[in-house]
């Protein structure tokens, strides 16, 4: 079965099919129906394909099968993009019963999905996004663009060696987790003194360069700080970090440490930072730190502050904290009919664990095509209540909040109703707990440059 | 001081959907290179350059094909670009239909002489309201020329292409998209809720008038522009249903409203014991030497496959259709023999139901219709009802609510059409308008609330209490249908 990634990388044939496009100006029927054959039932059954290619019709990416198998399906689809460019249009997608296909083109990358998820355009396409700054975040924008501006047929499978896993990383955790959905960061719940202390310890080890120290449990946010001077207004976006955690979890690794180049793409896309990981807790490695330079060579430097930050945390047992950390679970409230829901404050997101992976994961379907529906350009709404055969959903946006809430079938308005305003009282009160406010309020200003300032410091309203 | 805007005539300019071009093709027709050409069977507008339309066929080829590699079975049914939508529907085994909308867009202006700057509203377009309509397209042809591959065996492609560019030339000048909606989706047809009695006078009247005419093989009975008993299958009652209340009668409508002495009163007969006309074939009995023909239609394509001649005949609102195999040649004596038999009896009906009515309405009171504003639609026996819908011809749909509201009914439609189940959706849309769609049972109502502070649960109540006081309505337009159901199929 050729169904594996291509161990052929950098050497490229071109296809004769390139240049009968050219030629007529028509489309080859025949180059449509060709690649019809190769296709398994197998690879046709996946929920959702990705494909990444060149403007030059240079497969780059699949998530399925073997890209260089797909190669003339992918000229296909950059045909298809060109022919409708030719005639000073844009192509965006294609709908039939049961798949959508989205376009994205992003300088000298083209992207597509072909997904039988039921997402929308909008909501696809801004996967697609993702998936261009995950490689940009590998490589750079300002590379990219000058790479192909070099040489159109470059094969970047060159570059991007080794590097399928990330982007496949990346597609699986999009399809199960709903940060992406609601554009944010999932945080650890901690009380805030905990969470202020972790802080500061992060705020005292510093060295110059230093700009960005993350703490991170279990994938959920713990703590960060910035570096004020270097950075001033910059604010991180939830999609950079998103990229971030994903190029860790697919670096694998688990005893040691790691200096990688990272590009932070939302913040900026032409230049790298380096990255200094490490797991605070090895053999369970649940707890990672992250600290970012713009030096390269600063290394030692960098393993340094990660020595006084293992040095402090010992001595104050902090890691106990984040371990005791109490994930909430709904009964806590007494909500009977509610089995999950989605809360997101104007900014941040959190979410509970009464249902099992699988069922949550079912759910990302109907929430993301309730978000899709309220967050409409043109007919946006307030509140969706949907209550079909399996469960009743309930979607609100206020402009304090997002929320998204699965009751049992049979419940009835008025208790999903009193159900939800508990919730949302208790919410309200365990805030502190919850949430990290990092972009609610300014940072505050240090006279002395390279003094680290915390952003976590919750300064209340 | 004059406000910039003003001094140079500075204005938004919105542009509705409109169609760009409408073509059908049959790949099989020219496979080879070279011959492309052939495949294309008609192309709107024609003034197109040859090659312009070869390429955007083969566009249309290369995505329906492209969309096969994923799922052979299910191709691709719309193309999304930014300045147009194409809509894709194969109306039988290779024959492909294509029909291309420009999307809504605002035309801003720039200062300084700089050209505007134009915003394309891709969401404006809900594709199954296109899509419909699309389908829709094939239908009328198809009642009125049988289906492109009798066409094909009868004359080939000379006469396949004739037929379709005699039809579509007139009927695409008649789609007025920037007033699709989601009574497209539905292709619905409005039933004239009636009294046991009255429904019983008029299937009599039928029975009676099929047992004279022997000729006569299907009928149906309009009053009002809307349908009380058809013989024929559901599909094509309902495109000839759309037909008859978008052009046939429209047409017509105008000599009915005319004054006693207006020139454009109908000659009545001489004995004047009826208002009975014909709207399909012999305009004036009375003169000998007239010609006239009836259309002919084309129904039961999947099996029988029957051409009949269409004989519409009216008296006051009150419309009967007769269909004859077209096989016989119907004479002006036939003509005459319907029309002294027909006509003194259905001009009696008509005044019947229209009293029957006025007693009805009188009894129940005028509450008994429901005052708000909804749209419902039974799948089963194609009943349509809207209340938001003040006209709805070819030409125009007027409607009493906010576009964007129809539109949020078009994702609710969406989104109910994608399970099998019954299901409640309630929204609450930027305007505080509410919007509550509920399925049950193969039947679709959407209700639009105007309650500007009101929550979840008011909401609920006020259409709880709403379905009770629409549960009398609803029954007796399920009652009527019942009625029609049971005798058509007998």
């Amino acid at each position: 079965d050729n169904m594996h990634r291509s161990d052929n990388r950098g050497s490229w044939e071109f296809q004769p099919e390139d240049t009968l496009t050219e030629e007529t100006g028509n489309f080859p029927s025949t180059l449509a129906q060709a690649n019809f054959k190769i296709m398994s039932e197998s690879w046709r059954q996946h929920r959702k394909h990705v494909f990444v290619l060149s403007e030059a019709g240079k497969p780059i990416y699949s998530r399925y099968g073997n890209e260089e198998a797909l190669s003339s399906t992918m000229g296909v689809m950059m045909a298809l993009v060109s022919f409708v460019q030719a005639g000073g249009n844009m192509i965006q997608s294609i709908f039939s019963d049961e798949h959508t296909v989205v376009f994205l083109q992003k300088g000298p990358l083209v992207f597509v999905s072909v997904s039988a998820t039921r997402q929308s355009e909008q909501q696809l396409r801004r996967e697609l996004l993702h998936v261009y700054h995950q490689i940009v975040s590998m490589l750079t924008q300002a590379s990219i663009n000058r790479i192909f501006e070099r040489r159109k047929n470059f094969d970047l499978r060159r570059l991007l060696f080794g590097s399928e896993k990330v982007l496949d990383g990346l597609l699986d955790v999009m399809d199960s987790d709903p940060s992406f959905m609601l554009s944010a960061v999932q945080c650890l719940p901690l009380p805030s003194s905990s969470r202020d202390a972790l802080s500061h310890i992060l705020q005292k080890a510093i060295t110059p360069d230093l700009v960005f120290s993350f703490l991170i449990a279990n994938n959920r946010l713990v703590s960060v700080v910035q570096e004020k001077t270097v950075l001033e207004d910059a604010r991180l976006k939830p999609s950079d970090l998103h990229l971030l955690f994903n190029l860790i979890r697919a670096s694998a690794f688990q005893a040691g440490e790691i200096w990688m180049p990272i590009c932070l793409p939302l913040f900026n896309h032409d230049c790298y930072f380096y990255a200094y990981v490490a797991y605070l807790d090895p053999p369970e490695c649940t707890v990672c730190l992250v600290l970012l330079s713009t030096d390269k060579e600063a290394f030692y430097a960098v393993a340094e502050c990660k020595r006084k930050i293992e040095e402090a945390f010992a001595s104050q047992n902090a890691l106990q904290w984040v371990a005791n950390t109490q994930l909430y679970y709904v009964d806590d409230i007494s909500v009977a009919n509610l089995r999950h829901f989605l809360y997101k404050p104007s900014k941040v997101l959190d979410h509970h664990r009464q249902l099992s992976q699988e069922e949550r994961i079912r759910l990302l379907d109907p929430y993301r095509n309730m978000h899709n529906r309220i967050h409409s350009t043109s007919r946006p709404l307030k509140l969706i209540y949907h209550s079909a055969g399996k469960e009743t959903l309930l979607a609100w946006v206020t402009s304090k909040f997002e929320m998204f809430a699965c009751f049992t079938p049979l419940v009835t308005k008025k208790s999903a109703i009193s159900e939800l305003t508990k919730l949302l009282r208790w919410i309200k009160k365990e805030e502190d707990r919850l949430f990290i406010f990092i972009y609610a309020f300014p940072l505050t200003f240090q006279s002395q440059p390279c003094k680290r300032q915390s952003v976590t410091q919750n300064v209340k309203k | 001081l004059i406000s910039p805007r003003m001094a140079s005539g500075m204005q938004e300019k919105q542009y509705t959907p409109s169609l760009l071009s409408f073509f059908i093709y049959n790949p099989k027709f020219g496979p080879r290179e070279g011959e492309e050409e052939k495949k294309i069977l008609f192309y709107h507008p024609i003034e197109i350059e040859k090659n312009e339309k070869i390429r955007n066929v083969g566009l249309c080829e290369a995505i329906v094909q492209f969309t096969r590699t994923f799922s052979p079975t299910n191709p691709a049914k719309s193309l999304h670009t930014q300045k147009n939508r194409q809509f894709f529907h194969e109306a039988e085994e290779n024959y492909w239909m294509v029909m291309v909308v420009r999307n809504p867009m605002v035309e801003k202006p720039n200062k300084d002489g700089k050209p505007p700057t134009v915003e394309y509203q891709e969401e404006e377009i809900i594709d199954s309201v296109y899509g419909s309509v699309l389908q829709q397209c094939y239908c009328m042809y198809k009642l009125f020329n049988g289906t492109f591959s009798r066409a094909f065996e009868a004359g080939g492609v000379e006469l396949l292409t004739q037929k379709l560019e005699k039809f579509f030339y007139r009927y695409l000048q008649t789609l007025h998209l920037q007033s699709c909606d989601l009574l497209d989706v539905f292709g619905g047809i409005s039933f004239f809720p009636l009294d046991k009695m009255t429904y019983l006078k008029i299937q009599s009247f039928v029975n009676r008038v099929e047992e004279s005419l022997s000729l006569v093989k299907y009928t149906a009975f309009l009053y009002n522009d809307q349908l009380i008993w058809s013989g024929l299958e559901q599909d094509d009652m309902r495109i000839l249903y759309k037909y008859l209340t978008t052009s046939l009668f429209p047409r017509h409508s105008e000599p009915e409203l005319a004054g006693r002495d207006s020139p454009l009163r109908p000659e009545v007969a001489g004995n004047l014991l009826h208002y009975g006309r014909f709207l399909t074939g012999p305009a004036n009995l009375k003169d000998p030497d007239a010609k006239f023909r009836f259309p002919r239609i084309f129904v039961n394509t999947e099996d029988s496959y029957e051409e009949l001649h269409l004989i519409v005949y009216k008296a006051m609102t009150a419309a009967v259709c007769f269909m004859v195999n077209a096989a016989v040649d119907l004479n002006r004596e036939f003509c005459e023999q319907l029309d002294s038999l027909v006509g003194p009896q259905l001009t009696l009906l008509a005044s019947d139901i229209c009293e029957q009515f006025n007693i009805n309405r009188r009894i129940s009171g005028p509450e008994k219709e429901p005052q708000f504003k909804f749209i419902y639609f039974n799948h089963m026996n194609l009943a349509e009802k809207s209340t938001i819908h003040m006209r709805k011809t070819a030409s125009v749909s007027l409607t009493s609510v906010h576009p964007d509201l129809m539109k949020i009914l078009g994702d609710i439609n969406c989104d109910f059409a994608r399970v099998n189940e019954d299901e409640e959706i309630i929204v609450k849309a930027m305007t505080d308008y509410w919007v509550v769609g509920k399925k049950s049972d193969q039947r679709e109502l959407y209700v639009i609330l105007n309650q500007k502070n009101a929550n979840l649960i008011e909401v609920n109540e006020e259409v709880k209490r709403l379905d009770m006081m629409g549960m009398d309505y609803f029954t007796t337009l399920k009652l009527s249908i019942v009625q029609v159901l049971l005798t058509a199929s007998v």
